[in-house]
């Protein structure tokens, strides 16, 4: 059961940088993940080994690599979703705000409470709009202004617009990019500070696909977002950071590793490794 | 619909306007600092010629991360490609100012007839209208208008061919031979500038219609043209 109890600092200041069109200096940036060495393997197979990175407040960071370089296992590890895998094992640090989630006492829901996770198929539940978007603050005992909170929600996630006169109806008649905003809603319905969005687009038309792009650059001014994407160019489109992770094989394992990350900017017109620089032209991967 | 995109491109040809508008200033500066003999305006002709180069590169830089990063298509590819080359036009012109102002400090001390002197401010003026229709036809999608930059260039062009003429003329002194090569330069930029505009017009066609072509065929004038 989920609870109020949180152990994780939450009221760090708002950084003023949502009219900025660049990603602020690095001096400037606010961490909010500083990941430590993580290495996870499910059972005798290691998914991703060596990985030292930082994730920045209001900011959306990207990790691109081709299929199997561990990079879905990274964002998983953002808020422990890999512990719904009994074969996982997970090794290193991840420091959310300067506390290791994988720590001894921390309640993992207490952690997806803060980091919200979307995926990526639409997964509302079988119930009305208005019921999807409750859930959570229901769950957690946010009952007050529940009404509001869920306009709020819908509101912030670019679907009240188109909603607001079936709230009743099943959040199965929406559409495939609507259920995907719905699902956006849901997740900070309960008002994360983190948001991982898992392949968000892939099930989704283009039209809908510019949507969430939109959506997330709206909303990196209240949260910050980390996305997983096979699609290259979306990485680009949308992200301040990108991070390329690619799978080494030698000696009989095979791992992935976190191979460049820097800004957007830098990782599509110059990027330092050769194997980066292969990737994102299309010459491997 | 992709308003960051949207955003982006907005940036870039706002930028390009701006750079432009510096441009015509430095004409205008240039052809000041030429006619009052004006030694400390040239120089300001000169330094300003930073400003310029300061949009040139972040036009630069602009359409290198559009195009890296937002993969134009269709008429947004043809705008950033536009926007690329205008901006290189443009700069270039820029570039012509800074050599008509630095000429105009090399002029020897002679009292030429003033025809030489209106003759560039007729030439200046034409060059600064022809900046004027290439920007607007941009900001406008005129094609019209565009098309009308070959007309005033052979006005130019003439201006030019006449300016020769009559160097031909100075005689033998030294000092006016002197006088003559550098008015021969000065010109020669005002006369480039005028062929920048009209490449500009160009671009602004290519953008409109999709098809590269040029609006005059230099390598098959008439005999007589310069």
């Amino acid at each position: 059961m989920m609870t109020d109890d949180v152990t994780i600092p939450i009221d760090v200041a708002p950084v003023e940088i949502a009219h900025e069109r660049r990603a602020p200096d690095t001096a400037q940036r606010e961490v909010v993940f500083d990941v430590r060495d993580l290495a996870v393997t499910y059972g005798s197979t290691t998914a991703i080994s060596g990985v030292n990175l930082e994730i920045y407040r209001n900011l959306i960071t990207a990790m691109i690599g081709p299929s199997g370089c561990g990079k879905s296992t990274f964002i998983r590890c953002l808020n422990r979703m890999n512990d719904l895998v009994p074969s996982a094992k997970i090794e290193g640090q991840v420091l959310y705000h300067g506390q290791n989630i994988y720590g001894d006492g921390v309640d993992p829901f207490a952690v997806r409470r803060r980091i919200g996770m979307v995926f990526q198929r639409p997964n509302p539940f079988p119930k009305s709009i208005y019921d999807n978007v409750a859930w959570g603050p229901r769950v957690l005992g946010m009952k007050r202004g529940l009404d509001e909170r869920v306009e709020k929600a819908l509101r912030r996630a670019a679907l009240w617009e188109e909603v607001n006169d079936r709230l009743k109806r099943s959040a199965l008649s929406l559409s495939g990019g609507q259920q995907q905003r719905l699902c956006i809603a849901r997740a900070i319905a309960i008002e994360p500070e983190v948001l991982l969005l898992d392949e968000p687009a892939s099930a989704l038309d283009p039209i809908a696909t510019s949507a969430i792009e939109d959506l997330m650059h709206d909303l990196k001014r209240e949260y910050t977002i980390v996305i997983v994407t096979h699609n290259m160019q979306q990485a680009a489109r949308v992200a301040d950071l990108t991070a390329f992770f690619s799978l080494e094989v030698g000696e009989g394992r095979r791992s992935g590793v976190l191979v460049e990350y820097d800004s957007t900017d830098k990782i599509f017109t110059n990027p330092t490794d050769q194997r980066t620089e292969d990737y994102v032209t299309g010459r491997f991967g | 619909m992709r308003s960051t995109f949207q955003d982006d491109l907005n940036l870039l040809e706002t930028t390009l306007q701006e750079e432009g508008a510096l441009v015509l200033r430095a004409l205008r500066g240039a052809l000041n600092a030429l006619e009052q003999r004006d030694h400390e305006l040239a120089d300001e002709v000169i330094a300003f010629d930073d400003d310029v180069d300061d949009r040139y590169i972040r036009i630069e830089e602009g359409v290198q991360l559009l195009l890296a990063r937002q993969t134009p298509v269709a008429t947004d590819l043809r705008l950033v490609l536009a926007i690329l080359h205008i901006n290189l036009h443009l700069e270039r012109m820029a570039d012509y100012c800074v050599t008509i102002a630095k000429l105009s400090k090399l002029v020897p001390d002679v009292e030429p007839s003033p025809r030489f002197v209106e003759g560039f401010e007729e030439m200046g003026s034409r060059c600064e209208e022809m900046i004027r229709i290439a920007l607007d036809s941009f900001g406008d999608r005129d094609l019209e208008r565009a098309e009308s930059l070959v007309e005033l260039d052979e006005l130019i062009d003439r201006a030019n061919r006449r300016v020769v003429e009559r160097i031909l003329e100075l005689g033998e002194a030294a000092a006016m031979r002197e006088y003559g090569l550098r008015m021969v330069l000065v010109s020669r930029a005002l006369e480039r500038i005028g062929d920048h505009a009209v490449d500009i017009g160009e671009q602004v066609a290519y953008l409109l219609t999709a098809e590269f072509r040029e609006f005059t065929d230099a390598s098959h004038k008439t005999a007589g043209e310069v």
